[in-house]
């Protein structure tokens, strides 16, 4: 007697192989048979005309404080998502002592566009060590954790605020080690790093305060274990992008780990970025390094209000430091005249008409419905002002509640797309899922590949697509035991309609601890997904089942 | 490799050539990394070189030019 089977569906098993008309067969959290299934089980899930697939994989994610209060990371899971990977870009919630909280909180908020709720409502903290903070989040885990430990957090955790002002000892780069060495024994499956974030006061964070050397001791450790080494680069600039390649490829050869990096963006503004960033980890691959880079199959568009800060102002420090401001506090700056015509004067002599003309004021919102669609540009010039101005002055009508999208900011062009995400060396990735939150839903990548490049572009093919999110992602992070329908691994499965499967449209809710907005999208075509062989989701409603697991 | 004081990857054989580029020591200064890295030089025209060419340290940055022990700092222009 299974406890599962799954019947009748095109198995399509992860390896890239052509996918075949049969069942998959569940015993004790695993896969036990592939294939013509006779017997019987205490579950059948009927997957006629439907596609059975190993469960997604999101190798890059920010969910580290949104599982401490939601185990199923949603709404990933039901996108088919049954493992994600938190702890990226150098940040983790562990090893993380109590006195460095607030300083951890301020980063998550700058440059992962967390509120501040998130940190202080929802949960207890239970935890300093990497040990502890598995332990808090396995409590109630409906999908899969397989979490990075972040180099920042490494490096305050050792050298306390001196983190953030120089380069280690080599006592203090010993030590910063066997703190490693803790966190890979407690579950974590790889080191990251950033090379371009800052902290909410514009400080460098930890990491990039590190000689190469410092890098180099915490890849020998990675080497110890065969374990991951993340970072993100300047994506912002090749030649920039292309030293990091480099950097990691020399690691990934002294030590023998792989390596990857995050994001990697196409853009009409500089179209060889990508294809020279590719051309460069061919070559390094050549000679035998592991640096994958990560592309997401989603364009890049950012919806904001001036309710809260946005990535959309990255570049604007001033609006940043007003939108920061408590709400009573920002209300009155944006209607205080000098800091208006600072804030209007900052978005260029055009008064923003080239930098926020072409803003879509979305729907859904407090703002004259009658506007809805209309552009920045066309409001302004209805109103006889310029468009920094009237985003201002429209905003405070309506008690800031008016929300705008940039839309493609880049990354927008399938036919460009398509071919790299083919790539035999592309990692799809860099969802961001938990993260920047209120500026874009970072969730339903996976559909959306489906969508725009299987069905629409057939630039992949459905079993490349599968492969790609599954099995390769599986082997990219040596995560054995995931990625494939295969007889005793795992039963992570996923049943979905590859003529319907996609995102649905972008939505903005408010179900973040103290009410707070996020945008999502649901999932389409998505029927049921199991997590080490319950069924954690089906017919469009997640279940009571708590299987999921810090993975390894 | 872009040790302090070795040679930059690039110079690999294996390897296409890209722009050649170093790290900072640990409390290496701007004119400390330009004689190091261009050495021959003035000193101050060295300076204005690198900074030249590194506009993500020395223009875009705020502090501009606070060097960090991970930056990629390069020794030449843009290939062209």
């Amino acid at each position: 007697m299974f406890d599962v089977i799954v019947r009748g569906g095109l198995v399509v098993d992860g390896s890239g192989q052509p996918g075949f008309q049969g069942d998959v067969a569940v015993k004790d959290g695993r896969i036990a048979a592939v294939g013509r299934v006779e017997g019987e089980a205490r579950q059948v899930v009927d997957a006629a005309g439907r596609v059975v697939a190993p469960g997604f994989i999101d190798p890059h994610t920010h969910f580290d404080v949104q599982l401490l209060w939601d185990g199923a990371a949603r709404p990933a899971l039901e996108h088919g998502v049954t493992c994600v990977v938190p702890g990226n870009c150098s940040l983790s919630l562990a090893p993380l002592k109590a006195a460095d909280r607030p300083r951890v909180v301020g980063m998550f908020q700058q440059i992962e566009e967390m509120p501040p709720e998130a940190f202080t409502t929802a949960f207890d903290w239970t935890w300093e060590d990497f040990a502890g903070y598995r332990a808090a989040i396995e409590k109630a885990l409906s999908i899969n954790v397989a979490p990075l430990v972040g180099h920042s957090v490494i490096r305050l955790w050792v050298m306390g605020p001196a983190a953030q002002e120089r380069a280690a000892t080599p006592d203090e780069i010993a030590a910063m080690q066997d703190l490693l060495r803790q966190c890979l024994d407690a579950g974590a499956v790889g080191l990251s790093t950033s090379f371009v974030d800052i902290d909410e006061n514009g400080r460098p964070v930890p990491s990039r305060f590190a000689q190469f050397e410092e890098l180099d001791a915490l890849a020998a450790v990675l080497g110890e274990y065969g374990r991951m080494l993340q970072c993100v680069p300047e994506f912002y600039a090749t030649d920039i992008t292309i030293a990091r390649i480099d950097q990691f490829a020399e690691l990934s050869l002294k030590h023998n780990i792989p390596t990857t990096f995050s994001p990697l963006f196409d853009t009409s503004a500089v179209p060889d970025n990508a294809p020279r960033a590719i051309a460069r980890v061919e070559e390094q691959f050549a000679r035998g390094a592991r640096v994958w880079p990560q592309m997401q199959t989603r364009p890049i568009d950012i919806s904001f209000s001036l309710l809260r800060p946005s990535l959309f102002f990255a570049r604007l420090p001033r609006w940043v430091r007003v939108l920061r401001l408590p709400l009573e506090a920002r209300l009155a700056a944006l209607r205080d005249p000098d800091t208006v015509a600072k804030l209007v004067a900052d978005t260029g002599p055009d008064g923003g008409e080239a930098m926020m003309g072409r803003l879509i004021l979305r729907g859904g919102d407090a703002a004259p419905a009658e506007l809805a669609g209309k552009t920045l540009s066309e409001i302004a010039k209805a109103r006889g002002q310029v468009p920094a101005q009237a985003l201002i002055d429209l905003s405070l009508e309506h008690g800031l509640d008016v929300a705008f999208l940039s839309a493609s900011q880049g990354h927008q062009s399938t036919d460009r797309i398509g071919p790299m995400l083919a790539h035999p060396l592309v990692h799809i990735g860099a969802s961001d899922g938990g993260a920047h939150i209120a500026s874009f839903s970072t969730y339903g990548d996976t559909g959306y590949l489906f969508s725009e490049f299987v069905r629409k572009g057939r630039h992949l093919s459905l079993e490349q697509a599968v492969a790609k999110i599954t099995g390769e992602t599986a082997d990219i992070w040596g995560l054995k035991d995931r990625g494939r329908l295969q007889p005793g691994l795992a039963a992570d499965i996923v049943v979905f309609d590859a003529e319907t499967i996609d995102r649905e449209a972008e939505l903005p809710t408010f179900d973040m601890p103290g009410d707070g907005m996020r945008y999502v999208r649901a999932a389409r075509g998505i029927d049921t997904v199991l997590v080490n062989g319950e069924v954690a989701y089906a017919n469009g409603a997640y279940t009571e089942a708590r299987a999921g697991v810090v993975c390894v | 490799m872009s040790l302090p004081g070795g040679e930059t990857i690039s110079a690999s054989p294996a390897l296409s050539r890209q722009r050649r580029f170093v790290t900072p020591g640990p409390d290496e200064t701007v004119e400390a990394l330009a004689l190091r890295a261009l050495p021959g030089q003035p000193v101050e025209a060295a300076v204005d070189a690198i900074r030249s060419w590194n506009l993500h340290i020395f223009a875009m940055r705020k502090p501009a030019g606070l060097l960090l022990g991970s930056d990629v700092v390069f020794v030449e222009p843009p290939l062209g």
